[in-house]
This record gives C-alpha cells, sequence and structure tokens, in this order.
C-alpha cells in the first residue's frame, strides 16, 4: 500500500503532531506531544468511526480496501482485491486483505501501518477517498488494543524478494515496533495484512462488509474485488472496465473557501519569503492583480514574512478576499467515474432491467470548493432492497393500472452514496444526498412510491473537500449549492427512467388487457353461439382479432402522450437549472 | 328534476303517444317476443363481430341522474339517456361477458319455458374463467347487475325474461286466479283459509290468470299484524275488498299484481301503511313507483293509488294522542327528503309531511287498537273509505 507516500508528504506538508505547535506555546507543545496521539487516539475511537460491532469491522475493512484502491491507482496497477473475514470465536475475528498493489518496502511498512496520522492525504486539496477515519495504522491499534497481538505484514514490490513481518505501535510514543522480519522466498507483489480483532461483528446487513465492498465495486469499475465471508461464501464483483481512472491532481486552495487557519497553516510551511509570494504560490486563482486589490483593503504591507503573519492579519487577509470576486476554482482535480462506466457497472452488480446515469458538469460551493455529482438509477429487476415491512395486503387489490406496484411488492428503494467514490453506509438520514433524493417529485416521473419500487439510486459525490456533517464522514452537509445540484442531476436522471418506466407499464398493461380480454372472449363466444347458433371456434377467431388490433391503436396513443408529456416535463427541469 | 319536467311539457304529446304504445306492447310481450327480442341483440352483435367492429348493446342509465318524475302520467321514469356497452373496453369487458352469460341462459328458459331465481341463475352460470381463478361471477350482486342490464337493454322486466327474486306478500278476497304455469290451477283467495294466497314473483298474465274479481277496491297493507287483524275481522266478505299484505317494501311480484288489478280491473287502490316516513315511502313506490326500478314503472306503478292512512290528522280525530311515537333524527332526515320529491310536490302531502315534522310524532297502524281491536275494520276504514278521506 502506498509506497510512495513517504516522498508526496515531504514534498507538500509537514507533520501534523508538529502543526499543532503553531497556535501553542513550545513548551504547552511539548506536554501535548506527550500526551500520545495514541493514548487520544484510545480516548476518541467513537470520533475516528469505531463504534457500533458492525460498524466498526465495516470500518476495518473500509480502512484496508481505501489504501489498497489508492496505492494501486497511483501505481498504474488495476486493482485486485481480496477481503477475507474469518471468524475464531464470539465477537472475534482474522480480517485479511490482499491486493496486487505496490507493496510497501521495509522502510516505509511501519510508518505507512503502525503510525497514526503519518497519513499523507490531510493536508493536500486532493480528491481521494481516504479523507476519513482512523487509516490502517489505526486498526493497527485496534487489533493491539482488543487482542494484544500484532498485525501480520507480507510486502513484494514485484522487484527483489518479498518480506514478511509483524507490526504494533508504541502508543507513548506513537512508533511502529517492527517483530520477526525475515524475506520471503517466493514470487509476490503487492500486500497482505492481517489482523486480528475482538469487539467486533460480522453481519450481511446494509452496513456490513460485504455491503461495503459490492458498493465499492460499483463505484470503482476497474477493481476486482474478491470476498470470503466468514460463513466460507466466495464473492466475486468483477471489473467491468480496464480504465485506470486518471490520478487527481492536488489543488491549491482556493482563496473564496479559504479559512484563517488555513493561512496561518499555510504560511507555516511556505518557502515564500513574503506574504505576496506565499498567497500567490499556495492559494489558487490569486495573481499579481488580486495582491494589488489586496494591498489596498489590508493595513499591513504583504511584503513581510509570512512566518510572522499574526492571527488578526490573517483575518484581515479572509475578509479582504471576501471583497473581491476570484475566478472560480480549476476544476481539474476531480476524477468522475463516467457515465458509461457507472451504467456498465450497476449493469453487471445490481442487475437491474434498466439504468441510466449522468455525469454533471463540476460547479462550486460555499464559493471556493469544486464539485461535482454523478448519478445512476437503476430500475427493475434485481434493483432496490427488501423492504422488512413486507408486503402490503391492501394494496394488491386488483387494479389494472397498480398492476406495477402489484410486481414491486416487498422492494423499496435503494440509496447507494458515495464520497469520492468511497461508499459512505452510515447516518443516511443526516445527508444531502438522501435528503436530495426525498425531495423530488417522483410521482412526475412515473415513481408513485419509493416505499415500493425496485429503485436503485447512486450518487457519487466529487470534491477535493467533502463537507461532512460530522466527525464520522458518513454524511455530506446540504449546502444549497449542493443541493441544487443533486436535485438537477437525479431529476434529469429519472427523467430518462420515466421514458422505460412508462413504456414498460404500457407493455405490462397491454398484456393484462390482452389478458382479460382472452380470458372473457370463449364466454361471450359461447353464449353468442348459443342463441343465434353461430360457429363459436370462428367468433373466438375474430374477437381475438379484434383484441390485437385495438391493443396496437391504444398502444401508439399511449406513447404518443407520454413522450408529449416527459417532453413539457423536462422543458420544467432546465428552468429550474438556470 | 323539476326542470326535468318541463322538459316532458315540451315535448309531451309526442311522449305520450311514445310511452302509451310502448306501455301496450310491454303488456303484451311475452316469452317468445322476449327470446326474439334477445336474439335480435345477440346477431346484432354478431354481425359486429364478423364485421370487425367492437362489440356493443345499447341499455338505458340508470341512477338519479336518467330518473325523472313524469307529471302527466304520475310516475317515476327513466330518462332517455343511454349507455353503450362495448366489449373492448377493459372497464366493460367484465360486465359485457356477463351480460352475454345472463342473456343466453334467459333465452334459454324462455324458450324452454323454464323460470329461475335471480339466486339460481347465479349459481347456474357460475364457474371459473381462465386459470386465474377468476369466476364468471364473483357474488350474486355481480349477476343481479347484469340482469338488471339485460332488462333495461330490451325494456322489460326480469319476470318476463323468466327470471325472478325471492317472493314476498299475501292476497285475500274474492278473486279467482289460474296458474297458467302449474297444470292450470284454478282457486278463490277467499277459500284458502286464513293464510291467503302467497304472491308469487312472476306474476305475468301468461302465467297468473285473473279469471275473475268480484272486489270493489284493493286494499294494501303494510304489516302483516294488520292484515292478519283484517282477515280475522272478515273484513274482506264484508267490504268486498281484496287484501294485498306487503309485509313491508312491496316486492315486485305484489306490485306488479297491484299494477294489473287496477289497470285491467280498473280496481281502486286504497294503500294502508304506518304514519311514518318509511310507511309514506312504501305508498309512494306503490302508486309512482321507485328510482331504482325507475324504467318499469308502468308495468308496476298504481298512479291513482290513494293513500288511507295513517295520518297525522288522525292522532287528533281518533284521539290516538297517547300512543304515539316519537320520530327519530333518521325519521326526520327521511321526511324532509319525501318533502323534496317531486312526487310529494301537493298540498296535502306537503301539510301532512309538515305537521308530522313539526310534531315529531309517527303513528303505527296497530294503534288503533288502542280504540279496540275491531275498530280498524268496523270504524276507521270503512268511514274513511265512503267519506273517500284520502291523501292523493
Amino acid at each position: 500500500m502506498a509506497s510512495d507516500k513517504k516522498a508526496i508528504k515531504e514534498k507538500n506538508t509537514k507533520e501534523p503532531k508538529e502543526s499543532a505547535t503553531i497556535l501553542t506555546a513550545e513548551a504547552l507543545a511539548k506536554e501535548f506531544k506527550e500526551h500520545s496521539v495514541a493514548e487520544f487516539f484510545k480516548k476518541n475511537m467513537q470520533m475516528l468511526g469505531l463504534y457500533g460491532k458492525v460498524r466498526m469491522l465495516t470500518t476495518i475493512v473500509h480502512e484496508y480496501v481505501t489504501n489498497s484502491l489508492d496505492a494501486c491507482e497511483e501505481a498504474g496497477i488495476l486493482p485486485e482485491i481480496e477481503v477475507k473475514i474469518e471468524e475464531l470465536g464470539p465477537e472475534y475475528y482474522l480480517v485479511t486483505v490482499r491486493d496486487n498493489g505496490p507493496g510497501l518496502t521495509k522502510e516505509t511498512v511501519g510508518k505507512a501501518l503502525a503510525q497514526l496520522l503519518a497519513g499523507t492525504k490531510f493536508h493536500r486539496l486532493i480528491q481521494m477517498r481516504g479523507q476519513q477515519g482512523m487509516g490502517a495504522s489505526g486498526c493497527t491499534m485496534l487489533s493491539q488494543m482488543t487482542t494484544g497481538k500484532a498485525i501480520k505484514i507480507i510486502s513484494g514490490t514485484g522487484k527483489g524478494k518479498a518480506f514478511a513481518c509483524e507490526l504494533a505501535i508504541d502508543p507513548k510514543k506513537n512508533e511502529p515496533k517492527v517483530y520477526n522480519l525475515k524475506d520471503i522466498d517466493r514470487d509476490f507483489r503487492g500486500l497482505m495484512v492481517q489482523a486480528r480483532f475482538k469487539g467486533v461483528l460480522y453481519k450481511e446487513s446494509l452496513m456490513g462488509p460485504l455491503e461495503y465492498l459490492r458498493r465499492t465495486a460499483i463505484a470503482n469499475p476497474h477493481a476486482k474485488i474478491i470476498f470470503r465471508s466468514p460463513k466460507g461464501e466466495r464473492i466475486v464483483f468483477n471489473r467491468t472496465t480496464t480504465y485506470m481512472p486518471k490520478l487527481p491532481k492536488p489543488m491549491k486552495p482556493h482563496p473564496a473557501g479559504a479559512t484563517v487557519d488555513d493561512i496561518i497553516t499555510l504560511s507555516q510551511v511556505t518557502k515564500a519569503q513574503k506574504v505576496s509570494s506565499f498567497l500567490k504560490s499556495e492559494f489558487d486563482r490569486i495573481g499579481d492583480t488580486t495582491i494589488e486589490r489586496l494591498q489596498k483593503l489590508v493595513n499591513f504591507d504583504l511584503n513581510k514574512d509570512p512566518k510572522k503573519l499574526t492571527w488578526q492579519e490573517a483575518e484581515a487577509i479572509i475578509n479582504a478576499f471576501k471583497q473581491i470576486k476570484f475566478i472560480a476554482p480549476s476544476t481539474e482535480g476531480l476524477i468522475p467515474i463516467g457515465e458509461e462506466r457507472i451504467k456498465k457497472s450497476l449493469e453487471s452488480i445490481v442487475q437491474p432491467e434498466h439504468v441510466c446515469t449522468l455525469t454533471r458538469p463540476a460547479k462550486v460551493y460555499a464559493g471556493g470548493y469544486p464539485f461535482q455529482v454523478e448519478v445512476g438509477i437503476a430500475y427493475g429487476g434485481k434493483a432496490g432492497i427488501v423492504s422488512e415491512e413486507g408486503s402490503d395486503e391492501e394494496s394488491k387489490k386488483n387494479n389494472v393500472l397498480d398492476v406495477m406496484e402489484e410486481q414491486n411488492q416487498g422492494v423499496k428503494v435503494e440509496i447507494m452514496r458515495f464520497a469520492n467514490r468511497a461508499p459512505l453506509l452510515f447516518d443516511a438520514g443526516s445527508c444531502a444526498m438522501t435528503k436530495a433524493v426525498h425531495s423530488i417529485d417522483w410521482k412526475r416521473y412515473g415513481i408513485k412510491d419509493l416505499e415500493n419500487i425496485p429503485l436503485t439510486i447512486f450518487i457519487n459525490f466529487l470534491s477535493v473537500h467533502v463537507p461532512y456533517t460530522g466527525a464520522g464522514k458518513q454524511a455530506v452537509a446540504d449546502e444549497d449549492e449542493i443541493m441544487e445540484e443533486l436535485r438537477l442531476a437525479l431529476m434529469m436522471c429519472a427523467r430518462k427512467t420515466a421514458h422505460y418506466i412508462s413504456a414498460k407499464r404500457a407493455q405490462i398493461e397491454r398484456k393484462m388487457k390482452r389478458d382479460i380480454f382472452y380470458r372473457y372472449i370463449p364466454e361471450v363466444a359461447d353464449a353468442l353461439s348459443k342463441i343465434t347458433k353461430k360457429e363459436k371456434e370462428k367468433l373466438i377467431k375474430k374477437l381475438e382479432q379484434l383484441v390485437l388490433t385495438k391493443l396496437k391503436i391504444e398502444d401508439k396513443e399511449e406513447e404518443d402522450k407520454n413522450a408529449k408529456k416527459v417532453e413539457e416535463e423536462g422543458e420544467e427541469d432546465y428552468e429550474e437549472e438556470e | 328534476m323539476k326542470k326535468k319536467s318541463k322538459e316532458i311539457e315540451k315535448h309531451k304529446k309526442h311522449d305520450e303517444s311514445q310511452s302509451t304504445k310502448s306501455m301496450k306492447r310491454m303488456e303484451k310481450e311475452g316469452p317468445k317476443e322476449i327470446a326474439d327480442h334477445i336474439k335480435k341483440i345477440a346477431m346484432d352483435i354478431v354481425n359486429d363481430i364478423e364485421a370487425g367492429k367492437n362489440p356493443r348493446f345499447e341499455t338505458k342509465l340508470r341512477g338519479r341522474g336518467n330518473v325523472l318524475f313524469d307529471e302527466d302520467l304520475g310516475i317515476i321514469k327513466l330518462g332517455d339517456k343511454s349507455s353503450t356497452r362495448t366489449f373492448l373496453n377493459i372497464a366493460h369487458a367484465r360486465k359485457f361477458m356477463q351480460t352475454m352469460l345472463i342473456m343466453a341462459q334467459t333465452h334459454e328458459y324462455l324458450t324452454h319455458g323454464k323460470t329461475a331465481s335471480i339466486r339460481e341463475i347465479y349459481y347456474e352460470l357460475k364457474h371459473t374463467v381462465g386459470k386465474t381463478g377468476e369466476n364468471t361471477f364473483e357474488d350474486q350482486r355481480e349477476s343481479d347487475a347484469a340482469i338488471v342490464d339485460l332488462e333495461h337493454s330490451i325494456d322489460t322486466i326480469r319476470e318476463k325474461l323468466n327470471v325472478h327474486a325471492n317472493p314476498k306478500g299475501t292476497l285475500y278476497g274474492d278473486i279467482t286466479l289460474i296458474d297458467r304455469a302449474h297444470h292450470n290451477d284454478t282457486f278463490n283467495c277467499l277459500k284458502l283459509g286464513r293464510g291467503g294466497w302467497s304472491i308469487m314473483s312472476r306474476m305475468e298474465p301468461n302465467e297468473i290468470e285473473i279469471k275473475s274479481v268480484n272486489a270493489d277496491y284493493v286494499l294494501v297493507i303494510e304489516t302483516s299484524a294488520m292484515y292478519e287483524r283484517l282477515v280475522e275481522e272478515d273484513f274482506a266478505r264484508k267490504n268486498k275488498a281484496i287484501l294485498i299484505g306487503t309485509g313491508g317494501q312491496a316486492a315486485r311480484g305484489t306490485r306488479r299484481l297491484i299494477h294489473r288489478l287496477n289497470v285491467e280491473y280498473k280496481l281502486p287502490v286504497y294503500v294502508f301503511t304506518d304514519g311514518d316516513p318509511y310507511g309514506w315511502y312504501i305508498y309512494s313506490v306503490i302508486k309512482q313507483g321507485s328510482m331504482a326500478l325507475a324504467a318499469h314503472s308502468r308495468l308496476l306503478a298504481c298512479p291513482d293509488a290513494k293513500y288511507i292512512g295513517m295520518t297525522i290528522q288522525d292522532i287528533k280525530d281518533y284521539k290516538l294522542q297517547n300512543v304515539t311515537e316519537k320520530m327519530k333524527p333518521m325519521d326526520l332526515k327521511r321526511a324532509k327528503e319525501l318533502m323534496s320529491y317531486d312526487w310529494f310536490q301537493n298540498k296535502p302531502w306537503q301539510e301532512e309531511l309538515k305537521m308530522a315534522m313539526e310534531q315529531k310524532v309517527r303513528i303505527e297502524q296497530q294503534a288503533l287498537a288502542n280504540r279496540s281491536l275491531e275498530f280498524v275494520a268496523t270504524e276507521y276504514l270503512p268511514t274513511k273509505i265512503k267519506n273517500k278521506i284520502f291523501l292523493p
């Protein structure tokens, strides 16, 4: 995993624990350091998503799989990841994750897997999955805390010998401890991590590891994911594309979204000698013109050393930023999955009857953060999730026009949320994506009841800075621009689905009608033949012909009507966009 | 409905001749004519099918929207609005099929001289269609509705289709009937003991022939208890009256018999019910017909029937103040409704209903026993009939 993390890290930023010294006195900082990060971790597990027995196991799988995917992509390798969970005892599991990535070296393995907050993504504005949770080192910590055991590693870079070792964290120093390091004499490329956990629980629920992997596979169609469940089942999610997503570029922060803290933090690490050059080099869309304007708005010299910038001065800069109109941020950092690939992926994994997908152009929220929305709506087939309430006998009552609902008994909408391709399984209620789905008048799109329809809604929210609502990082905040964009994407996609549903509805109704007529024809023919002595068989044939002709005409009319209706609705949607 | 009455006014002459003609035709139509009529409808449908047209038949539109009161004839009747039932309409298909089954079955009855109750025809025709477990008729209401469809389609009553509902009603008096459908049994209804004769559902002339009647009028009585009282008092013999007990709302057969005695034998018809909205409604159905059977009023109604009692005035006249009953809210509501009907728009009835509503009282037939058991037979009825104290 992440073999080249170290290099990037040195280039871009510094150790976060050191950056904590900026705001406090040196002495205090030292004392703070003594109070180890690992200790802090132990006391604040819930902040890192580590609460709930089922949720914890899912988070563990998430950390490893995310690292594997990132590592493979950075190395340009199509990921193949195998996750195996074995039950060792009650609430006691062995988790093994193996990938075909670049592997780690003996030098990097400790930092990557046994040092907390040693990650590289923390201070980079880059669209990456692993912005959340506790990192793989957190898993090491958790394993150690619950079982007292070190984790086992096998790593191979593909060049030279592979090696195996065991890893633990020294919680006082937050430093890796390596045991039993030895070379292995066989071909091995990639990384295998094996860790034990107690106090967690495997469940095949909507929040369990299997669902997590299923969704990961959907949002990462270039990855092959294999899962071996504690029951011994082997589930394979095959890749549906060999297209490697482009590597996201790190982005400079856009001034409109910057905070005082951002300025202070970045000013401490910059190589620039003046505040003006510091701002130009560290922020997006700041050039000489902006600096000139800025100088007129602040009452200190922008030529001063950025390292001596005070909080008040930084605040003045931020206030000045608000009066300047900046060019919207560059959206280069956003790497969408793509409409076609989402479609293929949903078709392969969800297996619906019909899928339509949409990737919207990038937009900006809160003035400075670029984001992008991708939506997929899968209808029919195996789409949707089994509704726990079961089927409602009342609504089953025969009604020709409710034929679709009757077929949909016991299945309801499934909303799959992703942030930068990583599935969000928790806190659905407070997430903008869920809210957007429920804010739409689905009836307009031929969907009467979300609680009663085989529908899977896929939403991928892309941003270099995902505005999560809480520390659990499982829900996206409902910023106005985000809600608007989500709604628009959903509506545009829903319209395509509406086409399909109405066509299908017509088809089912046509068949239903035909069946009804055909059922009655022998009775009618028999009665008429009894009275008039005409031949019954001839009457039946003639009546059947009549029915078919009649239904053909009706279909045509229905189609024309629907086409017109959807067209009209479409116009409304576009109006909203303006 | 007022407006509709005016419309009728306009087309009065045309309408009158039309009505009389069709009334005569309906009276006369026998099993053969009805069977031919059914066959004609079936042939039309077959012709439609063979011509590649949507099979259809016409039936009259029912319901309040097409019911009107014909002031000239004094009956409730169905308007001209008709509706077309087509097979190739998903909403009609099942009903269409059901009506076809009823058509074929009644055609069979008529050509083979069979008759059946509406329950029997339901069971005869009930079977599953296709493989869905669907039945031709899920319950009797469906077959009943199909019978009504056919009645309206060929403009006749079910009795003429050789189908009938449950019989109800009793006949007592000097009248001789011949049961043409059953050994030509001939009997006089004064000689059948106190039970009298059970009126049948089908009272068509071709089945039950009235051989002779020796009476001055027909007295229709709502309650069985009053009917029995009058038989016991030998009222029929002493007053040359035909007694007909309806036992509540009059059944179709009973209404048909009253109609025939009124039309064929020109006997006056006096109706004797409880003095309450239910009783008054029973009277109005006998006189003008009902909304549900608006199409058949011409065969069932007796427009010149008279109401003999009980009236609110009777309470005062016969000192029955201490044997009245209180009107319940439902009664009041019903009375108010009656007041608004076109056929109650005459002074005596409006006053009667107004009085009842003001005093909030109702009076039962049996209340007359407060005077004496025989009072009704010796005093009340003879005096009223002699002095023609009726409500119209």
